[in-house]
């Protein structure tokens, strides 16, 4: 299924995917929030995994969805992992982060 | 008679034809006495060297202004000489007995012009300016030439002691080690940080130990680019654990209000080997 540009996979054991594309506007996250939330309802989530394979810079803007995406999927007890972060991203992002992403990080689903 | 100087080009380039058999032998003969004999050059490079030279010298003093130092012929000068430094200064030959080489050359043309009485004394000067002129040119350019060369290698020679100071090896599968030894600036953190996550990447890597037994001085700045090399490695997912904190490095980062309280940490590179093994499961015992 498509939720604004972001693709979404359901991966077994209470998990989902998240494979943000091109056409995910980043000016309007509003409605694509609440699309991805009333899916990893519907399913009964209780991971989903952020895919930044494609995304090889997170500025601020990037940064701030993903926080507030994060945030709201603890408020549903959804915990968030983002996956695959590109040496370039994870770079960009530490020098202006200031304090722990509210969002989990690992190297891919089987959390290596 | 020649008091201007396209005259005194004209009587230099009629000098150099009519003695050009002359003028060739003789800075050959120095060329294998300076350079042949220190096995710099061959002998059919300086004859190269020598005839090349020769008719360089004459296309440039055939142009219209031979001191315009954008014109080609003057530019090819510069190259040829600027060529023949690098390859001499790559042999091990000296920059010094290059220059006096280049002088012998200027000594030469002079010392033809000397020989020739009809060139009269107000021509030999406008001659002497032209080519005093010509050679303080080129022999900038090959001064430069010797500089860039000179930097080039000093850089790669940074670069290259970069590259062993931080040595990144995969210790065990996924388990990456990093001792760093010296100083922490900008430039050298930047490069371990792009190294080490490209490394990560590549390896899949799920533990980095960092090991800062070697760095002796931090400061604010060294404590800002290691919180930040940590966190870059935690966005990547994987562990990053820091070892060896000197006392006194701990004391610093304390009174610096550095916050290590996300970053896991142990004495030793081994303890922190161990702490990795723990976190990928890996049980290491002695052999019964």
């Amino acid at each position: 299924m498509n939720v604004g540009g972001i693709h979404l996979t359901r991966v077994g054991g209470g998990a989902m995917l998240a494979e943000p594309s091109r056409a995910l506007d980043l000016s309007d996250t509003g409605p694509v929030l609440e699309g991805l939330l009333a899916e990893l309802q519907a399913h009964k989530a209780e991971r989903l995994y952020y895919d930044l394979a494609d995304v090889p810079v997170i500025d601020r803007l990037h940064h701030a969805w993903l926080e507030s995406l994060a945030r709201a999927c603890r408020a549903i007890n959804v915990r968030m992992i983002c996956i695959h972060m590109q040496p370039t991203a994870a770079f960009g992002l530490a020098t202006f982060l200031e304090a722990k992403p509210s969002y989990d990080t690992a190297l891919d689903m089987e959390g290596r | 008679m020649a008091n201007n100087p396209t005259q005194a080009k004209l009587t230099l380039i009629e000098q150099l034809k009519l003695q050009v058999g002359h003028i060739s032998n003789r800075i050959e003969e120095e060329g294998k006495a300076v350079f042949g004999e220190a096995n710099v050059l061959s002998t059919d490079e300086i004859t190269d060297l020598s005839v090349q030279f020769l008719e360089l010298m004459v296309t440039l003093l055939d142009t219209e202004n031979p001191l315009d130092s954008h014109q080609p012929a003057f530019r090819a000068l510069k190259t040829f000489f600027g060529n023949i430094s690098q390859q001499i200064v790559a042999r091990g030959g000296r920059m010094e007995d290059f220059v006096r080489y280049m002088q012998f050359l200027q000594r030469c043309f002079i010392e033809s012009l000397g020989q020739d009485e009809q060139v009269a004394p107000e021509d030999m000067r406008a001659i002497l300016l032209l080519l005093s002129s010509v050679f303080n040119e080129l022999l900038l350019a090959v001064f430069q030439t010797y500089l860039e060369e000179k930097e080039r290698t000093i850089e790669a020679q940074q670069r290259e002691l970069r590259e062993t100071s931080t040595p990144i090896t995969e210790i065990w599968d996924g388990v990456l080690t990093l001792p760093i030894i010296g100083t922490l600036d900008s430039s050298r953190t930047l490069l371990i940080i792009e190294a080490l996550l490209n490394r990560i990447a590549q390896e899949r890597a799920s533990a980095v130990v960092m090991d800062v037994t070697g760095v002796h001085t931090v400061d604010s700045q060294v404590s800002h680019h290691m919180i930040q090399m940590v966190r870059a490695i935690q966005l990547m997912g994987a562990t990053a654990i820091l070892t060896g904190i000197r006392p006194e490095i701990a004391r610093a980062m304390t009174s610096l209000n550095i916050d290590l309280g996300n970053v896991t940490t142990r004495a030793t590179l081994s303890d922190g080997l161990k702490e990795a093994f723990r976190l990928l499961g890996v049980h290491v015992s002695r052999a019964a």
